[in-house]
């Protein structure tokens, strides 16, 4: 997913009424309450939630399955309608549907129609951006090399692996150059290939000012992209911040070098105690699962044939 | 003909149509205004009215590209789907069919009303039953995918999502029917044996209105009842002043066609089709139809010129043209010569034609559509088209309510509510009329079942009683609940235009094509303003 995403972006007219750092989704004492048959509250999905997301950064919704985050997106895009509190996106109502045409949105699974083909799928979400046809054909082209399925445009979706579904469902969030990316568990069904593209595409997007807001409860995936993150738990807030001041120890200090022998280990350890310094570990660091796989396939794509050696 | 529908008063039907949806819409405003100041208080409020503002920008901001869009996703979806194999069913049908219809001792002109009823038939059920299913599981199984998350999280509004859906059946329909339509022409003519094809015509009848005069010529609304349990021919008696008199309005010499006499002489006539039915009540000549006559009436100078004796062709019918000359036979005016148009049309441009039995003792059936003025034939495919008109009208209901019913239940309940809806409609209609106008005697529901469980008739008055008051009431209650059925469901007698096509008519425009078109718009626009509110209203998410 190497490929620029920002073309054509004059078509869309979706000119940014926000500047860097502005709120762009404000979400007030919001609280949904799913009902039985007969009206009575069910379970309490969300309790009162208050936060805002800000032009410009990549915001994580965090938590473990049932907490909310789902629930929040959908009440951002009006698929849900709040029990009480008030959520303003793009400066707009959740029910609003004008504000739609600055806002992609990834589903959680990829829910596309399964009858079409990848080009028709494009084709078709762009039409319901009013797109003009050399717009959308140039779109759909640009988006099919970038979430790497060009090779099977012709072939219909029902016929693709859930990966490939959900790099077209990207596709499609994607397909008007939105200012609001909405991306629910973004890295779901993806090799770790697919999962450090979209990564780095999120990052990309990021760059070049888009807000993003994902939710997934993959924390390292979070923790490699957003800049602020907030944790739900069973529909309540309850971290909200900044990644890197969440997860820095604040009783602790980190040194890194180059390989030491043990001799100039054990001094250094010696000079630390001397400083007053308990708990002191020196060890080779170890890289991430992730990038160990990373590494060795593109190793295995530069020398096929020979085993790899760690 | 057995049947001939009341001429459609459009304006009356469209007044009355704009007064039930003012109604509605100004009631479901103020239930849903209470319903959020009750349940939300003055915020409540000021959201319902927020809400009101954007579906009605709904409603103005429709898009042609996303409805172009979402329509033809719904129609590759149906294709897709394999909407296509009722072609299969279809294809059956016409391979078989003829083994089961062909008759070779039918009369030519049973054997076109077989052939034709069939065909209509089918195709009417089968495009129905197709559509039902395709377009009560759109946005049902949209909803279960989630597929429509994709859409609505769009700028699609949901207006257009209801609008475009029921576009894009009516797409699937269209081909469906157009495909079949042709097909079925081509399998008629060649079907129908070579004898009856004469009979693949379209009559084109100016038809008259209907009064009688009783055997000693005092005007009555109904002639004679001979018994027949079916009162839709009364009867005169022969040779008496008993008459079944027709008027035709806006008579003009344009109707006039040239017709060849049994000598070979051609001449102007007006070409007069009738048939009556006979009812003999002693044996008399059983070699020859009874005789009966036309006479022309001038009500302005009451003139009456009788034309030439004839003789009923029972089941059969006939057709004779009045020559544009007349000759006059009584004592006064014999040799006398009358200009059909000119002694005889009436100022206001009316043609009376009396009808006389002239066998004493014997009588003549006759019902309105029983004489017609026939007008120069059109052709057969005409009519047929016509008719596929109607069962495309019937289709586009059926779309309709199938979709509107599908965006607030799911989709085996939709069909059932959409196929009971169908149903109720098409069978049960004359039954509720009867029911509801009061010519019903025993009561209602629990009257009658009163009055099985106690042996009581249906003439005898109920005892006064508290019991047998709730029993009124309840009735009276369950009749008022029949009535606003009756109101709310759609006259689907207008959309079967079979009986003309079998019959060798043309398709009257302004007694079923018309109404039908005026039916189905009546039915679409609030069918898609309900589909769009409860669309709206509700949350998309599978449950």
């Amino acid at each position: 997913m190497s490929t620029d995403v920002a073309t054509s972006t004059a078509a869309f007219g979706s000119s940014t009424q926000f500047s860097a750092g502005e709120p762009v989704i404000s979400i007030r004492n919001l609280s949904k309450d799913y009902r039985d048959f007969w009206g009575r509250p069910k379970v309490k999905a969300l309790k009162s939630l208050t936060m805002e997301v800000r032009k410009g950064e990549v915001f994580g919704l965090l938590g473990p399955n049932g907490s909310g985050k789902t629930t929040t997106m959908k009440l951002l895009l009006g698929l849900l309608f709040p029990t009480e509190g008030e959520i303003s996106i793009l400066g707009r109502p959740a029910t609003d549907v004008s504000k739609n045409e600055r806002i992609g949105y990834l589903p959680e699974e990829s829910y596309l129609y399964r009858f079409l083909n990848a080009e028709e799928t494009l084709d078709f979400y762009g039409r319901l951006f009013r797109l003009p046809a050399n717009v959308r054909k140039q779109r759909t082209e640009e988006l099919l090399e970038l979430v790497k399925v060009s090779h099977a445009r012709k072939r219909q979706l029902k016929e693709y692996s859930k990966g490939m579904t959900r790099r077209i469902g990207l596709a499609q969030a994607l397909i008007n150059d939105p200012e609001l990316i909405l991306l629910d568990e973004p890295t779901s069904g993806l090799d770790p290939l697919g999962n450090r593209d979209m990564k780095d595409l999120i990052i990309k997007l990021k760059e070049q000012g888009k807000t993003i807001v994902m939710c997934s409860h993959l924390l390292a995936d979070v923790q490699d992209v957003c800049d602020r993150i907030a944790i739900l738990y069973g529909g309540e807030l309850k971290v909200m911040g900044r990644v890197d001041e969440l997860v820095k120890e604040q009783d602790a200090t980190q040194i890194r070098s180059s390989k030491l022998s043990d001799a100039a280990a054990a001094e250094v350890r010696e000079v630390l105690r001397k400083h007053g310094a308990t708990d002191v570990q020196i060890d080779q660091p170890t890289s991430s699962l992730e990038d160990l796989f990373l590494r060795t396939v593109q190793e295995s794509k530069e020398r096929p044939g020979r085993r790899i050696s760690v | 003909m057995d049947f001939l529908p009341d001429v459609f008063n459009i304006s009356q039907a469209v007044g009355q149509w704009l007064l039930v949806l003012l109604v509605g819409l100004v009631s479901i405003l103020f239930i849903t205004f209470v319903s959020a100041l009750i349940g939300g208080g003055v915020k409540g409020a000021s959201r319902y009215g927020d809400s009101l503002v954007e579906s009605l920008s709904d409603l103005v901001s429709v898009s042609s590209t996303r409805c172009y869009a979402l329509a033809k996703l719904t129609f590759t979806e149906a294709i897709r789907r394999k909407a296509l194999f009722v072609f299969v069913i279809f294809a059956i049908l016409f391979m078989f069919a003829g083994w089961f219809i062909s008759d070779s001792n039918q009369r030519p002109k049973e054997a076109v009303k077989v052939h034709v009823t069939f065909i209509l038939n089918s195709l009417s059920w089968l495009t129905m039953i197709v559509m039902l299913l395709l377009s009560c599981i759109g946005i049902p199984e949209d909803i279960r995918l989630r597929s429509i998350h994709t859409v609505v999280t769009k700028p699609a509004r949901r207006f257009e999502i209801v609008l475009s859906r029921m576009l894009g059946y009516i797409g699937v329909g269209t081909l469906l029917l157009g495909v079949m339509s042709v097909t079925s022409l081509i399998w008629i003519y060649r079907q129908v044996p070579e004898a009856a094809r004469s009979e693949l015509t379209a009559r084109q009848p100016i038809w008259g209105d209907i009064s009688f005069l009783d055997r000693v010529g005092t005007l009555t609304n109904a002639g004679i009842n001979v018994g027949d349990i079916w009162d839709f021919r009364s009867y005169i008696e022969g040779a008496t002043k008993g008459r079944a008199i027709w008027r035709f309005e806006n008579v003009t010499p344009e109707m006039l066609t040239t017709v060849t006499s049994e000598s070979g002489e051609k001449k102007e006539a007006l070409r007069l089709e009738s048939r009556f039915e006979a009812f003999r009540s002693h044996k008399g000549n059983m070699n020859r139809g009874l005789n009966f006559q036309y006479i022309i009436l001038n009500p302005d100078n009451k003139l009456e010129v009788p034309a030439a004796t004839l003789q009923v062709a029972e089941f059969i019918g006939r057709t004779d043209g009045i020559p544009r000359k007349l000759a006059g036979v009584t004592a006064e005016d014999s040799g006398k010569i009358y200009d059909l148009f000119d002694d005889l049309v009436a100022k206001d441009g009316s043609l009376t034609v009396a009808v006389a039995c002239t066998d004493p003792g014997q009588y003549l059936g006759m019902a309105k559509p029983d004489l017609f003025i026939r007008l120069p034939d059109a052709p057969f495919a005409l009519s047929f088209f016509k008719a596929m008109l109607g069962i495309w009208l019937f289709m586009v209901l059926t779309v309709a309510l199938g979709v509107t019913a599908s965006t607030f239940v799911k989709g085996p309940f939709a069909i059932m509510v959409t196929f009971t809806f169908i149903m109720v409609g098409n069978t049960a209609r004359e039954f509720m009329d009867k029911l509801l106008s009061n010519k019903w005697t025993g009561g209602g529901l629990f009257e009658s079942a009163y009055r099985i469980l106690t042996y009581m008739n249906d003439t005898t008055e109920l005892p006064n009683n508290p019991g047998t008051q709730l029993i009124k009431w309840v009735d009276w209650m369950l009749n008022g609940f029949l009535w606003l059925v009756q109101q709310i469901l759609p006259n689907f007698s207008y959309f079967n235009m079979a009986g003309y096509v079998a019959n060798g008519f043309d398709v009257d425009n302004m007694r079923s094509l018309v109404p039908a078109i005026v039916v189905t718009i009546g039915y679409l626009i609030p069918c898609v303003l309900i589909g769009y509110y409860c669309l709206r209203s509700r949350e998309l998410e599978a449950k």
